[in-house]
C-alpha cells in the first residue's frame, strides 16, 4: 500500500510539473515570453475545482447549500462524495465541467496577458505577469466566497465509487494520461512550422513580421495554449490533494517551474520532461534520507537550495541546459551563433 | 490616529528607499532585475536578531553589524554568481539567476532559523523588536521614527555624495552610462560592479533592521515585500535613482493611507499588497517611463 501510494505521489506531481514545465517552454523557451505569471494560470485550473466541484454536485443533487461556503465547503464536499461513491456518472460530470471551465478561462485570461507583451521590454513583461499573479493570489485570499479564502475549499473525489486501491490506480493512469497527452501535443507543435515560427519571432521579431507572419497572433497563440495548459495542471493537482488553498500558488511556485525549465534545456521540447525529474530525484533522495539522519532543521528546505546551485552552475557551465535546443539545421553556423549572441549583446550595449 | 497613520508611513518609506535605491542600482549597472533582493534585508534582521540574542542587547546596536553583513553577502553574490556571467546571459536569464539566489538565500536563512532555535533554544520565527522610546525637541518620538529617519536620509546623503564628488562614485555612474566606453577608458568595470552590489545589499540589509520594529518576521518576510520594491522602483521610472526614492515613499503612503481607507469602505485590509502590484501594473501599461519621465531628458 506504501508503495502505491508513493508511486502515485511521484507520479501525479511528475505529471503536473511536467504540464507546466511544457507550457512554460512553450510560451519562453519557444515565443520568448517570459510567463512569469505560472503560478496564477495553474491556480486558474485549481480555483475553477475548488470553486465549482461542490456547487456543481449540490447543483445535479439538488441539493441546498445553506450557510457560509468557507466554514461548510469541507462538509459539503464530503457529502457530495459519498454520492458520487454510488453514482460515478455524477463524478465524471464534475471532473469534465470543471476541466472545462478551467481550461476556457485559462485561455481567455492568458489572450489578456498576452496584451501588454506588445509594449514591453521582455523583462518588464515578466515582472508585470509576477504582480497580476500575486494580485490573483490576493484576492483569492481574501475574497471568502471563491475558494474559501485561507481556510481553503474543499474537493469533491470525483472517483469515489472505485474505492482504494483502484481510485488510486486510476488517478494514477488520469494524470499520467493527460501528462502525456499535453506533452505530445506540445511537442507537435514545437517541431511543426509553427514552433519554428515562435522561434523565429523569439530570435528577431522583425524579420519575422517582414515574413508576414502576424506577431500579435502568434504570441496570443502561445500564450492561450500555455496558460490552458497550466490550467490543465491546476485541475490534476487540485483533485489529486483534495483541498485548495490560495496559499499554494505564490510566485515560488512560478520560480520553481522557471528553474526547472532552464536546468532541463528551454526551446528543447525533452527540457520539460528533464527538467521535472532533476528537481524531483533530488527532492526524493532528500526525503529518503530524512528518515535515516537526524539534522538539526527541515531537510525539505535542501532541496530548493540544491535547485537553485543547480540552475547557477547549468546557466554559466551549460547555458543551453541539460538538453539543449536544436539549431536550426538550415542556417549557416555562422548566422547561429550570431542569433545566439544577438539577445546577450542587447542587455548589455543598452544606451 | 492620523499621526500613527503618518508615523507609520514615514518609517515605510524610509525603508522602502534604502531597498529600492539598492535595487535600482544593481539594475542600472549589471542590469540584473534581482529577485533575490528581499532577501537581503532577511539576512540583516538575523544578523541584528542573533547578535542581540546572543548580547542581550537592543538591535539598533547591531546596525553596522547587519551593514557589513550585506557588504560582504552583496560581494560574494557578484563574484561567485554574477561576473561569471558578464556579457555571457540575457535580461531575463539573469532574473531567472536571481530566482535561484533567491531560493538559495531564503532557504539557507530558514535553515539558519532552525538550527538557531535548536541551539539557543529562542524563537526565530515572529520575531518582534521592542522599540525605545526617544525624546527629541521636548516631545516623545517612537525610536523607530527617528532611527529609521537619520538612517536612511544618513544612507542617502552619503551615497549622494559618494556618486557626485568621489573618483569611484563618477567612474560608477560613467559605467552606468556606457559601460564599453567606460571600460576602454581605463575604468576597472568588475570593481564597479562589485561595489554597487555591495552597496545595494548593505542598504537592504540595514532596512531588514528595521522591519521587526515594525511587523512581525519570518524568514520569507524579505521575499514578501520584494513586490512592493519593485513597484516603488517601477514607479520611479527603473533607470533612475532619484525616482525610486520618491517612489518608494508614494508607495508607502498610498499602502499605509490606502489600508485605512480599505478598512474604512469595508474591505480587508489584507488587500495591502495588492495596491503596489497594482500600481506596478499600472505604471508599467500606461508610463513605462515613471516619475523620471517627469524631469528626466533621457
Amino acid at each position: 500500500m506504501d508503495v502505491v501510494f508513493f508511486v502515485l505521489d511521484l507520479a501525479v506531481l511528475y505529471s503536473v510539473y511536467v504540464i507546466l514545465a511544457s507550457s512554460l517552454n512553450l510560451e519562453y523557451g519557444e515565443a520568448g515570453l517570459p510567463n512569469f505569471a505560472k503560478a496564477a494560470f495553474f491556480a486558474i485550473g485549481a480555483f475553477s475545482v475548488g470553486a465549482l466541484s461542490v456547487r456543481l454536485g449540490a447543483v445535479f443533487l439538488d441539493m441546498a447549500l445553506e450557510g457560509d461556503f468557507k466554514l461548510n465547503s469541507l462538509r459539503w464536499a464530503m457529502s457530495v462524495s459519498q454520492s458520487v461513491a454510488r453514482n460515478p456518472f455524477l463524478g465524471l460530470g464534475i471532473f469534465i465541467a470543471t476541466l472545462i471551465v478551467a481550461v476556457l478561462v485559462g485561455s481567455v485570461l492568458g489572450v489578456l496577458a498576452s496584451y501588454p507583451a506588445l509594449r514591453l521590454r521582455e523583462d518588464y513583461l515578466g515582472m508585470l505577469l509576477i504582480a497580476f499573479s500575486e494580485t490573483i493570489r490576493i484576492v483569492a485570499r481574501n475574497y471568502d466566497p471563491l475558494v474559501g479564502g485561507t481556510f481553503g475549499a474543499g474537493v469533491v473525489d470525483f472517483l469515489a465509487w472505485a474505492g482504494s486501491p483502484l481510485r488510486e490506480i486510476l488517478l494514477l493512469f488520469l494524470s499520467v494520461v493527460v501528462a502525456a497527452i499535453i506533452w505530445l501535443v506540445y511537442y507537435r507543435l514545437s517541431t511543426s512550422p509553427f514552433g519554428r515560427t515562435l522561434r523565429a519571432m523569439r530570435d528577431n521579431e522583425l524579420a519575422t513580421e517582414s515574413l508576414g507572419r502576424n506577431i500579435v497572433k502568434l504570441r496570443m497563440m502561445a500564450m492561450m495554449i500555455g496558460s490552458a495548459m497550466a490550467s490543465v495542471a491546476g485541475v490534476l493537482y487540485a483533485y489529486y490533494v483534495g483541498t485548495v488553498n490560495p496559499d499554494d500558488f505564490t510566485t515560488s511556485k512560478t520560480f520553481l517551474i522557471t528553474l526547472m525549465v532552464i536546468i532541463g534545456g528551454s526551446g528543447n521540447p525533452y527540457g520539460p520532461l528533464v527538467g521535472p525529474a532533476v528537481y524531483l530525484a533530488f527532492d526524493r533522495l532528500i526525503q529518503f534520507t530524512k528518515q535515516r539522519l537526524i539534522l538539526p532543521f527541515d531537510p525539505n528546505y535542501l532541496s530548493y537550495i540544491v535547485l537553485g546551485v543547480v540552475l547557477i552552475i547549468v546557466v554559466d557551465r551549460h547555458p543551453g541546459g541539460i538538453v539543449p535546443e536544436k539549431p536550426t539545421l538550415t542556417l549557416p553556423r555562422e548566422l547561429r551563433s550570431l542569433l545566439r549572441q544577438r539577445r546577450v549583446e542587447e542587455t548589455w550595449n543598452r544606451q | 490616529m492620523a499621526m500613527d497613520l503618518l508615523v507609520d508611513a514615514v518609517v515605510y518609506g524610509n525603508l522602502l528607499s534604502l531597498l529600492s535605491i539598492g535595487l535600482s542600482l544593481t539594475l542600472l549597472t549589471t542590469r540584473v532585475s534581482n529577485f533575490a533582493h528581499g532577501d537581503f534585508a532577511t539576512v540583516g534582521i538575523y544578523v541584528a536578531y542573533t547578535m542581540s540574542v546572543l548580547f542581550g542587547a537592543n538591535p539598533y546596536l547591531f546596525l553596522p553589524f547587519s551593514f557589513v553583513g550585506g557588504l560582504l553577502l552583496g560581494f560574494l553574490v557578484y563574484r561567485v554568481v554574477f561576473e561569471p556571467l558578464r556579457g555571457k546571459a540575457s535580461l531575463v536569464t539573469l532574473m531567472i539567476v536571481s530566482m535561484a539566489l533567491d531560493f538559495i538565500l531564503r532557504y539557507s536563512v530558514q535553515i539558519y532559523a532552525d538550527v538557531l532555535q535548536r541551539s539557543l533554544g529562542v524563537y526565530t520565527r515572529g520575531i518582534v523588536f521592542k522599540d525605545v522610546n526617544v525624546n527629541f525637541l521636548g516631545s516623545t518620538l517612537p525610536g523607530l521614527l527617528v532611527i529609521s529617519s537619520a538612517v536612511a536620509w544618513l544612507f542617502l546623503l552619503l551615497l549622494y555624495l559618494f556618486l557626485y564628488k568621489t573618483k569611484v562614485g563618477i567612474a560608477m555612474r560613467a559605467v552606468i552610462e556606457n559601460p564599453s566606453l567606460s571600460e576602454a577608458l581605463g575604468i576597472n568595470v568588475k570593481r564597479v560592479y562589485a561595489l554597487s552590489w555591495m552597496l545595494s545589499a548593505s542598504f537592504a540589509s540595514v532596512a531588514g533592521v528595521f522591519l521587526p520594529f515594525r511587523i512581525t518576521v519570518n524568514p520569507d518576510t524579505g521575499f514578501s515585500i520584494l513586490l512592493s520594491i519593485f513597484a516603488a522602483v517601477t514607479l520611479g521610472g527603473l533607470e533612475s535613482l532619484l525616482g525610486s526614492i520618491v517612489g518608494a515613499y508614494i508607495i508607502a503612503f498610498s499602502e499605509t493611507v490606502g489600508v485605512y481607507y480599505l478598512s474604512q469602505i469595508g474591505l480587508s485590509t489584507a488587500y495591502r499588497p495588492a495596491i503596489s502590484f497594482i500600481t506596478l501594473a499600472l505604471v508599467l501599461l500606461l508610463y513605462p517611463r515613471g516619475l523620471a519621465g517627469l524631469w528626466s531628458k533621457r
